[in-house]
């Protein structure tokens, strides 16, 4: 099949590059002409595992393409995938600003039936103001499908290529057809393609993302009550994971969640629920859990140093999650504001994401080359994300860095015990 | 091994009866002297498939004895259940009293080291009172006998009870020695034998798994009624959105089903207690703060839609299918049913009901507040509606040739979303149900 990818960032580039691995003729496209440019010379744009060879291989074999213009993608696509990005507005909502434009735009264009399909992440209601646009400029039929994706940054191609479920809101059989081809392949262990109402599908995107915020939020809620009792969360975790009804995943207590993704869908889930005049109660709970969370690690420190003014700090992890360079709603952010804010200086490392942080912090922050040398005349080492490559570590190294033996772990993957023994004062979150 | 345990309602009646299945020596007490009296005439106080037959079988095989003689339970055992009730408070946190009064009592008849296990639902920190309560009643008697408290908090479920302490997901037990530990490890050995796993860990942790637990739970469930009342505002179906979320194994299909509330003897005691502890320490936990919100006003939703269909209800009438909190037990505390049974009074209409078992509980608790009928079929004669309230199997393929017949207005509110909305239109059925279309 002929398809037309809409935007070219994270989702556009995975979805295109492995539509295009399955034999389709796959263009993707961007307004961003620095970033189209810079793929046509083969570097990706983004830090994801296991893309560049993807991308590299289907354009050798002529079946992946990258180009700006929009108008003659368009025309020449069978399926039209609209994958730009719908940014949280200042009221949370999601901003549908290029969403509808590029609607418009392949209203203009639309020359034959074409298939128009939402990946990206959009408030219930928007399919059908996404066909209204489109029909505004055309009289030629055409169909609209709703297909939000699933995939997690760090493991997209994965998660892409063996989805645990594809979700269809369409309405018509045409579509649901050309959708099932379209999928065929990556469903072949019997994974399910469920084939709902537009609205069903738009509002399943944001149920799966809340559903999980609420899971992390719920367990840095309990963290901080394990905390004050006395009890240690990591057990407690265990005791409820084992619990078919609840499951292990997601349940482990941190510095709150960040990314694309999640602050934003649950804000604009709160928004879309508001704007049609109901008050939901569990979600804002989440945020407003997320938000204290996020500045719980400072406190920890606040606590232990008092004053922080000219205190100096190791921080280990900036992206949001490790295996990604993505830096959006990071907790480092705020960690590393809140230290500065009062006094105190940083030296940051994360085996990806130091580019995307300076993008963002400026030289405020001094970047290690590694790990170890981050540590280096430090007070404390801050772990805030949890890169495998941070699991192990090397004590007596760090002893020797550090100024003094304190360690904050925002994500309890020490163990706070043996790392007591040699000397360290330990702080995780939740645990003893 | 010779066991005490101290309760004999739900949680200790399955314990004490299912350790006896495997070849432990159990003597189970209780102050409710009728119940003792009954339990030894073989009849049970609860409603609970397969207790019965356990019961009867360990009793003639002389395993299992019921008595409201601790002295005599606890002479010679090696490890004592607490598995009293633990009743909310007025503030939401939990009633300590009968607990600790079995401590003493313990510490007072005790003839040998003892492990004291806390069966019962207890807030994190209980373990360390009801050591002192057994330390300042040995004392008292001038004894220098030892023990050990143990936290092993329960986590079946009532109507699938044996089965669920039988073949536990897990089993969580909080000790503060090796000999405690040695002593849960050779009782659940049974059990686990079978791979289900034990997690020894702190007492503290222990305590805290178990409201943990309930509370995760009941997250899952006010989440989905958050999400299922959206959805019927914004025309989506949550029956789709919950096959589309469910499918993620990070969230799973289970305890995502949206209804009328949570009800029953844990969930609403479990989550008010912690966010008690909570306001305790000073923090205010507002993801369980919000599940209880949801729970609350969910309560109200079938009689809203009612309402909205009806407008005035006064002199109308209703029939009601089910009313215990969820199906398979007879079990009435918080159950949604009653909520609205109460609001349908207060708006002047009546209400006839049917549920396979808990009819006599109910009536124990409401009275005639409303009426009962002998069977689903005949709860329908001239009601202006049929509510689902508990989801019995019985209830899931009825005969609606036979339910149009017996109602007055072909209208139905499926508080539990079994039936499907499509199906009952095209049968002329008016139908609503919960975030569904
Ligand atoms: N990143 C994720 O993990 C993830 C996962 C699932 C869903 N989503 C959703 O997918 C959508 C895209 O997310 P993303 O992370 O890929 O965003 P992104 O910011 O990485 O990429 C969006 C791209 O669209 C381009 N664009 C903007 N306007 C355009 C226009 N008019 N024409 C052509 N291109 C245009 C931008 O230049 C940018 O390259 C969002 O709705 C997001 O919520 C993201
Ligand atoms: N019911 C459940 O589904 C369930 C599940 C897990 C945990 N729990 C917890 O287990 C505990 C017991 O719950 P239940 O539902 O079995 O309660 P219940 O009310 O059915 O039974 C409690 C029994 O303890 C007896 N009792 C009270 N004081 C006594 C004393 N001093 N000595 C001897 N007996 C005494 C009562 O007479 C009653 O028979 C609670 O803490 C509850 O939260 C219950």
């Amino acid at each position: 099949m002929k398809i037309a990818i809409l935007g070219s960032g994270y989702v556009g580039l995975v979805v295109g590059t492995c539509f295009a691995d399955t034999g389709n003729r796959t263009t993707c496209v961007d307004v961003d002409e620095a970033k189209i440019n810079r793929l046509r010379r083969g570097e990706v744009p983004i830090y994801e595992p296991g893309l560049e060879e993807l991308i590299q291989r289907n354009v050798a074999e002529g079946r992946l393409f990258f180009t700006t213009d929009l108008a003659a993608t368009i025309r020449g696509a069978q399926v039209v995938f609209i994958a730009v990005g719908t940014p949280g507005d200042e009221d949370g909502s999601a901003d549908l600003t290029h969403v509808l434009s590029v609607a418009e735009t392949i209203g203009a264009n639309m020359n034959d039936h074409k298939v128009v399909v939402l990946k990206s992440t959009v408030p219930v209601g928007t399919n059908h103001k996404v066909r209204d646009r489109i029909a505004a400029h055309t009289k030629q039929s055409f169909d609209v499908v709703s297909n939000p994706e699933f995939l997690k940054e760090g493991a997209a191609i994965d998660d892409f290529t063996k989805p645990d479920r594809v979700v269809v809101g369409c309405e018509s059989a045409h579509a649901r057809k050309v959708m099932e081809e379209l999928y065929a392949p990556f469903l072949r262990t019997g994974k399910p393609l469920l084939v709902m109402d537009p609205a069903s599908a738009e509002m399943t995107k944001y149920a799966a993302n809340a559903m999980l915020a609420t899971r992390i939020s719920f367990m840095n809620e309990m963290a901080r009550i394990c905390e004050a009792v006395g009890a240690d969360v990591n057990q407690v975790r265990k005791g409820i994971g084992t619990d078919v009804r609840i499951g292990f995943p997601f349940l482990f207590a941190g510095v709150g969640y960040g990314g694309s993704c999640f602050p934003k869908d649950v804000r604009a889930l709160v928004s879309l629920a508001k704007e049609h005049g109901y008050t939901p109660h569990i979600v804002p709970a989440v945020e407003k859990v997320n938000e204290e969370q996020k500045r719980l690690l400072y406190q920890k420190v606040k606590q232990h140093f008092g004053d922080l003014a000219g205190r100096h700090f190791a921080v280990w992890g900036l992206a949001f999650k490790p295996k990604t360079d993505d830096m959006r709603e990071a907790p480092s952010v705020a960690l590393i504001e809140a230290l500065l804010a009062a006094g105190a200086t940083v030296t940051a490392f994360d085996p990806e994401a130091n580019r995307e942080a300076q993008r963002l912090l400026g030289d405020r922050v001094r970047f290690a080359d590694n790990a170890l040398a981050a540590c280096d005349g430090a007070d404390a080492l801050v772990l805030v994300t949890e890169w495998s490559a941070f699991r192990h570590l090397d004590l007596d190294e760090i002893k020797a860095r550090l100024k003094q033996r304190v360690l904050f772990d925002g994500r309890n993957i020490w163990d706070g015990e043996r790392v007591r023994s040699q000397g360290f004062t330990y702080y995780g979150i939740g645990v003893r | 091994m010779k066991i005490a345990v101290v309760g004999t309602g739900y949680v200790g009646l399955v314990t004490g009866s299912c350790l006896s299945d495997v070849g432990m020596d159990v003597t189970c007490v209780d102050v409710d002297v009728k119940k003792i009296a009954n339990l030894n005439k073989g009849v049970l106080p609860i409603y609970e498939p397969g207790l019965e037959d356990i019961v009867e079988r360990n009793t003639k095989a002389g395993r299992l004895k019921f008595t409201s003689s601790l002295d005599q339970a606890v002479k010679g055992a090696e490890a004592a259940f607490i598995a009293v009730g633990t009743p909310p408070g007025e503030d939401g946190s939990a009633d300590l009293r009968y607990v600790l009064a079995v401590a003493k009592e313990i510490g007072e008849k005790m003839t040998d080291y003892l492990v004291v296990i806390t069966k019962s639902t207890v807030p994190v920190g209980t373990a360390d009172k009801v050591r002192r309560e057994l330390q300042a009643a040995l004392q008292a008697r001038g004894s220098k006998l030892t023990f050990d408290v143990a936290s092993n908090p329960e986590f079946l479920k009532e109507g699938a009870a044996i089965e669920d302490f039988q073949k536990p997901d897990r089993i969580v037990c909080g000790v503060e020695s090796e000999r405690a530990q040695d002593v849960l490890a050779r009782l659940y050995k049974p059990f686990t034998l079978n791979g289900h796993p034990v997690y020894f860990m702190d007492v503290k942790s222990a305590e805290m798994t178990k409201y943990a637990a309930n509370a995760m739970l009941a997250t899952k469930i006010s989440f989905m009624n958050d999400i299922a009342n959206l959805c019927e505002l914004l025309g989506a179906d949550v029956n789709q959105v919950r096959k589309g979320i469910g499918s993620d194994p990070r969230i799973g299909n289970r305890f995502i089903y949206p209804g009328i509330g949570y009800g029953g003897s844990c969930f609403p005691k479990d989550v008010k207690a912690l966010v008690r502890t909570g306001h305790e320490y000073g923090y205010e936990l507002r993801i369980l703060q919000s599940v209880e919100a949801v729970n609350e006003s969910q309560k109200h939703v079938l009689f809203n839609k009612v309402k909205a269909h009806f407008g005035d209800l006064k002199g109308r009438h209703f029939a009601m299918w089910g009313l215990s909190f969820k199906p398979e037990t007879n079990d009435m505390r918080e159950a949604p049913a009653l909520v609205i049974c109460e609001q349908l009074k207060a708006a002047g209409a009546t209400v006839t009901a049917y549920d396979p078992v808990a009819m006599p509980e109910c009536k124990h608790m409401i009275g005639d507040q409303i009426a009962y009928a002998p069977d689903a079929y005949a709860a329908l004669t001239g009601a202006d509606a049929l509510l689902l309230v508990t989801e019995w199997r019985e209830f899931r393929v009825p005969d609606w040739d036979r339910i149009r017949a017996a109602l007055k207005q072909p209208v139905v509110f499926d508080g539990r979303n079994i039936y499907s909305g499509p199906e009952l239109r095209e049968m002329g059925f008016t139908y609503s149900g919960i975030g569904v279309k």
